[in-house]
């Protein structure tokens, strides 16, 4: 009742937040923050500064503030000028109690999105829970301001910010040593503590002390350099006078070398030394994306200026910050390299685009993040569009869409505006994961980039509803709305202005364009997700002269949704293009649709194309009954959808001739794959030789020709598909068998010289070789390279000859597993090798760019092992993953060694994988060996494998459970790998729960005894109910459902105290700080004259806090504490215990601390314990809700007959802050 | 005396006997040898002289050193000297000169040439100056021009100073030079990578055979972005040919960009700024003075109070 009570007042309480805009999850607003960073130690790796935070209480009596602050050494707190004694727990540092048995991952994923939510910024949590002096909070009603000084320290950062060290000789700046920021979504509680969330904005001030040699670049406006007394160092400050959230700020230092933009002198790049003529090049072009997005959206750039960097071992290609963007070093390019030059622009015109909204618009919350994805994403599009043309466009958008139906026909659908109303994990709107989406911390990386895709692709659907003009009114409304907000001096509600919701969006969408796009929006963003699945096929009526089209869908499967409403259809008929607008309706498949051309008697006559372009077309191959050439769905693809039309070969033929749109082309070309025919084959040479043809559909086609033509090769006619096109293209008229000097002036044909030779190397003979002649043909190509005269790089082209010859290759004729030797290797392969191994040689010498030319050679060493020409031995790999190689040298050597492991089910190279996981100093390249892993597992869990072994279960879940703990990404990598390897429930390997357990756990409840280690008991708590489905252990099921709250319930409340109140003192487990839950909360404990609305979590410990007397000995008491989150990962339990120690914890667990507890301490344990009792008992009343509730949960779950639904049951989750048995 | 010769003559025949016999054939060594062979006499004699009844052989050996460094230095200077004054053959005066430099009293000379106790020695042995090898000759030498002197020396032998030049039809099928350059680079590559895999340490993919396809062993380097994303020296020369080669017929601005990259990087900033030349409106050039970007600033010095 009361439940249901609170559920309606949240109901409430959120249409009224809609209503009124932002609502700060906290009692206070921060208002101004200052970054002092006074030394940056490169040599240690460490960071000593301080930060100052102006705080305005929002509430009378503000006696607690809670801040972000991960892995950082706090020294001393002052509020005011008054020391103030704080609590530092962080319950992500180890996400399971490390000595847990568990170890299935639904378990491990609702007690890290616990965890999460215990520290969130976005309800008001933190890490850092700071006690104001109760001389501040006790001078009355006035709302003062509060200055919040916090001391701090990094050592050796594991993440937030990442340092470069190269190891030669020299001075730190000779280096080039360097050190960034980074982070997934909001990390920046990783170097400063702060309010780590894109909702709390403020005014910053930067100092940061360097190295005289150094340049700090950081957000805002640079004010003045000013060296220190020794002239040895100087300091930079920084001033950023726009209201920014915490997230958006970062900073980059070293030696770097600057370059002022020539264009607009308020632009500065910096790029590491030596690299300043690439840097000139790459950012030569940049104001034009400037001008460009400053046109579109009528909008001047809201910062005063803008800076890039470029570092190395950077975490992402591309990071924007407030007014500074941060790069990869790699994208800078010489005007000689021709495939890098896209690439850069488009993450240039990316970052620049985040810079208006992601940077400057900030998000409400994180489930708004979509909106500022979106139109970030939508307007870099528009970009792409006016700088790389429209069928790039076309194809971009294409390709997206192919990848975000691939990925939610995979993994199951993406749901962009996640919301939970009940806050409670039965409401997972997504059960599908293996993680929740409720933040973006728990995210899968693959999840979150499909994320972006998808929230762009929807924009751009509005757009298709709205017009582009209309949506360039609502940015520019949005932007202007923003920057009147920005400018104004600290008001309660101005700076809201500037934080982005989805309400505020859709509105400001129907005011502009007066147009309804709810049902769009509850498609393809509210509350559901998934992709439409639609199969077409006709079939002409020739009496009524009728195109019958038939519609239908597969909404069952996962990943799919039901669509129902308006779907565009063109028919090209002989007499025109027509669009026909048909009505998706619940039951109606079939379609009927009029055709206007009668008969086709007049053959002589051209035929208008869409465009209104007439053309002359062989109609010998058509039916002649149908005036019909070709029909699409969607053209305009204004759906999220997969589209498996059917149509006669000929018609995909003309479509891919005539029909002027590249994605109708590529349709084309993809179902002509379907059909080996030499009509097929003309078709696809045809567009290959057409040089109006969009240059990536003609690459295309020569893959599909490459297909079809060993689908017909018994047939073939002719020399080998594409050999004598090549030799017409780009070889020399007199002697044919040689080509010409490179010339790559014409791109088009550049790409194109360049794939060819790779489809060709795809063909086969009825011995399902490569051809001789192919073969001899690349190796020509390669032998008669010529680059001297031409003014690009040939190393993108030399790489392609070697993945040409790669794709030569064959299965050797294995005579039962003979050792490959030298002698018996067969004579192609040999010299294909030798060419393989002078290319690698060179590469020594003279490197190209990027090192194109040794990842190609990998790649291809690794297919001779595969194919069983080479003994198959990761030596070589392993000598090239090694740090201190380029990067992508790097990463192709870990492709091959991941391989290896897979295809060898090498436990050794597993191992050295993941050891490189925890240990390479490079983020990125760790986040991408667990993605390999994913992408290709040695094992998975529907296979039995010798790899799978209870050790490196263990190694994996302390992966995840505590060794990431510093780097959101990876942990999520670890997540996504381990769901790969064992899926969901426990991992087979592992032995069987002992039956005996449930009983023991009984024994347990009667010992009463506080100090007994909990955590058998608790597992096996947590663990049986979800292991049920798996093992079948039906005399554990029937006595934890005998009795199922009280033993489960009673173990994880005493049986653990540590961890149990550990627990209690951050957000409870399974319930989300969401506005309801704490009502409920602060209506049961009958207190209902105090403010703790949304700070219900740390109400327990309210009363430790008051107990703490000393603040000297409490500080340094947590000093001595503090000392272990600063070395995350080796101890964070017992720094997890910090908060246990001080509120009702034995003092057992702490040997090492007892010494430098005072006797003080030692009194408030007694206390602590007796409070600790009277809790309980406190609660035990709200626990017959939470029991009633939890029935309510367990019949659901079992009508859904969700095998996994237990586990987000209040009986693992909500568990933990229940009473106790002990009681 | 007797002693004297005695123990000189079995250090000659220790010395030169070995070899003497072997080296009989060649007159050169005779020539010395028998020099020498006298030079020992002469300093058995002047021992004798002396009134010393024996010496050890080492003794003289050295003493026979001592006499022939003393000889030769005076050949030496006494050459030097003529030819100091450009003659070809030393004079009385040269030696003179030569043996006052070293210290000798010329004057005591006579007298001690003309002592009593003075013992005469034999003449030694006639054998045959060594010929020096005549350097071959080849063609005719060319006679003197009317204008040079006769007595001018002769010209060299034709080969030393006449240049032949080789010259040969140039290649000009299309075919064949393609054919030829391929060839030549693919074997330069091939034999320098095979001499930087002998020389250092390398990577095989055969177990049962090191030493074919031998890779250069992966060599992890500090700050390896550098060598990956920075043109190699060949290619941004290539560029430069190219790019004054190509230079009428490529107006796009590409090529224009391309120039920047032979800039010296390490340019003063402040010149580091300006933009390629003839790619920035003239506008904006003018204005390139007057940049003001905070990080161009100088940096201030402290104030000396500092706050804080």
């Amino acid at each position: 009742m009361l439940m249901t009570l609170t559920l309606q007042q949240q109901a409430a309480k959120m249409n009224r937040k809609k209503d009124k805009g932002f609502e700060s999850p906290r009692p206070f607003k921060l208002t101004h923050q200052v970054v002092c960073i006074n030394n940056i130690n490169f040599q240690r790796k460490s960071v000593i500064g301080y930060v100052e935070l102006t705080i305005f209480p929002t509430v009378v009596n503000l006696n607690r503030i809670k801040l972000n602050s991960k892995q950082c050494r706090i020294y001393r707190v002052r509020v005011n000028e008054l020391e103030a004694p704080f609590i530092y727990n962080d319950p992500t540092l180890e996400v399971c109690h490390s000595e847990s048995k568990q170890r299935n991952l639904n378990y491990f994923s609702s007690a890290y999105t616990a965890a999460v939510s215990a520290v969130d910024p976005d309800a008001g949590n933190g890490e850092l829970v700071i006690k104001v002096p109760s001389e501040l909070w006790k001078q009355g009603d006035d709302l003062k301001v509060l200055k919040v000084y916090i001391e701090f320290s990094l050592d050796q950062p594991k993440g937030g910010l990442h340092f470069v060290v190269p190891d030669v000789e020299g001075s730190m700046a000779e280096r080039g040593a360097h050190v960034f920021s980074f982070g997934y979504q909001n990390s920046t509680r990783f170097w400063f503590p702060c309010v780590d969330s894109y909702s709390e904005l403020c005014t910053w001030k930067l100092e940061f002390t360097v190295d005289a040699s150094m340049v700090a670049v950081s957000c805002g406006d640079l004010m003045e350099t000013i060296y220190t007394h020794d002239m040895r160092k100087k300091t930079f400050h920084y001033v950023l006078p726009i209201p920014t959230a915490a997230p958006n700020i970062s900073l980059a230092v070293g030696p770097f070398e600057i370059l002022v933009d020539p264009y607009m002198h308020e632009v500065t790049h910096f790029c590491l030394p030596q690299l300043l003529p690439l840097l000139k090049h790459s950012m030569s072009y940049l104001h034009e994306i400037f001008e460009f997005y400053e046109e579109i959206l009528t909008c001047r750039y809201p910062y005063s200026c803008f800076k890039t960097v470029f570092v190395d071992e950077a975490y992402v290609q591309v990071s924007s910050y407030a007014s500074m963007s941060i790069f990869s070093t790699n994208l800078l390019h010489s005007p000689t390299i021709i495939d890098q030059t896209p690439q850069t622009r488009r993450c240039l015109a990316q970052a620049l685009a985040q810079q208006f909204f992601g940077c400057f618009i900030s998000r409400m919350s994180w489930a708004d993040e979509w909106v500022l994805k979106g139109i970030s994403g939508y307007i870099y599009g528009l970009y792409l569009k006016k700088t790389f043309g429209v069928n790039e466009y076309r194809h971009w958008i294409k390709e997206e869409l192919d990848r975000i139906v691939v990925y939610e026909l995979k993994m199951g659908g993406v749901l962009l505006h996640p919301t939970f109303i009940g806050g409670k994990e039965k409401d997972n709107p997504t059960p599908h994961l293996h993680f929740s989406i409720k933040h973006p911390h728990t995210l899968s990386w693959e999840y979150f980039r499909m994320f972006q895709c998808k929230a762009h692709l929807v924009m751009r659907l509005i757009e298709n509803r709205i017009s582009m003009e209309f949506m360039l009114q609502v940015f520019n409304k949005l932007l202007s709305l923003a920057s009147t907000a920005s400018s104004q001096k600290y008001q309660s509600h101005m700076w809201s202005q500037m934080l982005l919701s989805t309400h505020a969006f859709l509105k400001s969408i129907s005011n502009v364009s007066g147009k309804d796009i709810g049902p769009l929006i509850k498609q393809w963003v509210r509350d559901q997700s998934g992709v439409v699945k639609f199969f077409g096929s006709f079939a002409f009526n020739r009496k009524r002269n009728v195109l019958e089209l038939e519609i239908r869908q597969d909404y069952t499967s996962s990943g799919t949704q039901k669509y129902v409403g308006p779907i565009k259809v063109t028919v090209q008929e002989l007499d025109g293009s027509f669009n026909h607008t048909l009505q998706i309706e619940e039951n109606s498949l079939k379609h009927d649709i009029p055709c206007h051309s009668k008969s086709r008697r007049n053959k002589k006559k051209k035929i208008p194309l869409m465009n209104g372009e007439e053309v002359d077309m062989d109609l010998s191959a058509m039916d002649a009954d149908s005036p019909l050439l070709w029909i699409r769905i969607d053209p305009d693809m204004s759906i999220l959808r997969k589209v498996e039309f059917e149509q006669a070969d000929f018609m995909w033929q003309y479509q891919l001739r005539y029909e002027r749109d590249v994605v109708a082309q590529e349709e084309a070309i993809t179902a002509l794959e379907k059909f080996p025919t030499p009509a097929s084959r003309l078709a696809l040479t045809d567009i290959l030789e057409q040089e109006q043809c969009f240059y990536k559909v003609r690459m295309q086609a020569c893959f599909c020709l490459a297909k079809i033509a060993n689908a017909m090769v018994s047939t073939w006619q002719g020399p080998p598909a594409m050999k004598s096109l090549f030799t017409r293209m780009f070889c020399c008229k007199s002697c044919p068998n040689i080509v010409r000097t490179n010339n790559f002036i014409n791109f088009q044909s550049y790409f194109l010289q360049k794939t060819m030779p790779v489809a060709m190397a795809l063909l086969r003979d009825v011995q399902n070789l490569c051809p001789k002649d192919v073969l001899n043909f690349i190796l020509d190509l390669i032998k008669y390279n010529d680059n001297r005269k031409n003014k690009f790089s040939d190393n993108y082209y030399r790489a392609e000859l070697i993945e040409a010859l790669t794709n030569a290759l064959t299965p050797a004729i294995s005579i039962n597993n003979e050792v490959r030797t030298v002698e018996n290797l067969n004579p192609d392969v040999r010299l294909i090798l030798e060419e393989i191994t002078r290319f690698l040689n060179m590469e020594k010498l003279l490197p190209s760019f990027r090192n194109t030319i040794t990842v190609s050679c990998l790649k291809a060493i690794r297919q001779l092992q595969k194919n069983g020409h080479i003994p198959s031995d990761p030596s070589l790999f392993r000598a090239y993953a090694e740090y201190g190689h380029f990067v992508d040298v790097r990463l192709s050597a870990l492709e091959a060694l991941v391989d290896y492991t897979t295809v060898e089910r090498s436990s050794t190279d597993l191992q050295w994988l993941l050891d490189l996981v925890q240990s390479d100093p490079v983020h990125y390249v760790r986040h991408k060996v667990l993605g390999m892993l994913s992408r290709n597992p040695p094992f998975t869990k529907a296979a039995d494998s010798g790899l799978c072994t209870e050790a490196l279960v263990d190694q994996l879940w302390r992966l995840m459970n505590s060794g990431t703990a510093h780097e959101w990404r990876l942990r999520c990598d670890a997540v996504n790998l381990y769901y790969t390897l064992f899926g969901l429930t426990r991992p087979s390997c592992l032995p069987l729960p002992e039956l005996g357990l449930v009983l023991n756990l009984k024994e347990k409840k009667a010992v009463l005894n506080p100090t007994i280690k909990p955590e058998q008991g608790t597992s096996v708590a947590m663990e049986t109910p979800a292991s049920i489905g798996v093992h079948g252990v039906g005399m554990s099921y029937s006595a934890v459902d005998e009795e199922p709250d009280p033993v489960s319930l009673g173990v994880c409340g005493v049986g653990q105290p540590p961890q149990g109140l550990k627990r209690k003192a951050e957000t409870p487990l399974g319930s989300p700080p969401e506005p309801g839950q704490i009502l409920q909360h602060t209506d049961d404990d009958g207190r209902p004259g105090r403010y703790k609305i949304r700070f219900n979590p740390m109400e327990d410990e309210d009363i430790d806090m008051e107990t703490v007397h000393d603040s000297q000995a409490f500080i340094h008491h947590h000093l001595n504490l503090l000392e272990r989150p600063s070395t995350p990962g080796k101890e964070p339990p017992l720094a997890e215990q910090t908060l246990p120690s001080m509120s009702a914890a034995p003092v057992a667990p702490f040997s090492k601390d007892a010494a430098s507890l005072s006797s003080k301490h030692g009194g408030d344990h007694a206390h602590h314990h007796h409070h600790h009792h009277h809790e309980h008992k406190k609660k035990k009343k709200k626990h017959k809700h939470k029991h009633k509730h939890k029935h309510k949960h367990d019949s659901k779950d079992r009508d859904r007959e969700n095998p996994y639904a237990f586990s987000n049951s209040p009986a693992s989750g909500r568990s933990l802050r229940s009473p106790s048995l002990s009681d | 005396m007797q002693m004297g010769d005695s123990s000189a003559a079995p250090g000659t025949s220790l010395n030169y006997g070995g070899r003497g016999a072997k080296a009989a054939s060649s007159p050169a060594e005779n020539y010395q040898l028998a020099r020498r062979r006298t030079l020992q006499v002469v300093v058995s004699a002047l021992l004798t002289e002396s009134g010393f009844e024996s010496a050890e052989k080492a003794a003289v050996e050295t003493l026979t050193e001592m006499m022939q460094s003393y000889i030769t230095e005076i050949g030496r200077c006494a050459k030097t000297y003529c030819e100091h004054t450009a003659r070809s053959v030393p004079t009385l005066s040269d030696t003179v000169v030569t043996l006052i430099e070293m210290g000798f009293n010329v004057d005591t000379l006579p007298v001690y040439a003309k002592r009593s106790q003075r013992m005469v020695i034999t003449a030694p042995p006639v054998t045959n100056a060594p010929v020096t090898p005549k350097s071959l000759s080849a063609g005719q030498k060319r006679t003197h021009p009317s204008h040079i002197p006769c007595h001018f020396p002769e010209f060299p032998d034709p080969h030393t100073y006449i240049k032949t030049p080789t010259f040969r039809e140039p290649v000009s099928d299309y075919q064949v030079v393609r054919e030829k350059a391929a060839t030549q680079r693919r074997d330069v590559e091939r034999a320098l990578t095979r001499f930087m895999a002998k020389t250092g340490e390398t990577q095989s993919l055969f177990k049962d055979d090191v030493s074919a396809f031998p890779l250069i062993a992966a060599r992890p380097s500090a700050i390896p972005y550098l060598s990956a994303l920075l043109p190699s020296e060949l290619e941004l020369q290539s560029l430069e040919e190219t790019d004054s080669s190509e230079q009428d017929d490529q107006t796009d601005s590409e090529n224009a960009a391309g120039n920047v990259i032979n800039d010296d990087p390490s340019a003063d900033k402040e010149n580091s700024v300006l933009p390629p030349s003839g790619v920035v409106p003239s506008a904006k050039v003018s204005e390139d003075n007057v940049i003001d970007n905070p990080y161009l600033r100088p940096v201030k010095k402290p104030k000396v109070r500092r706050k804080k």
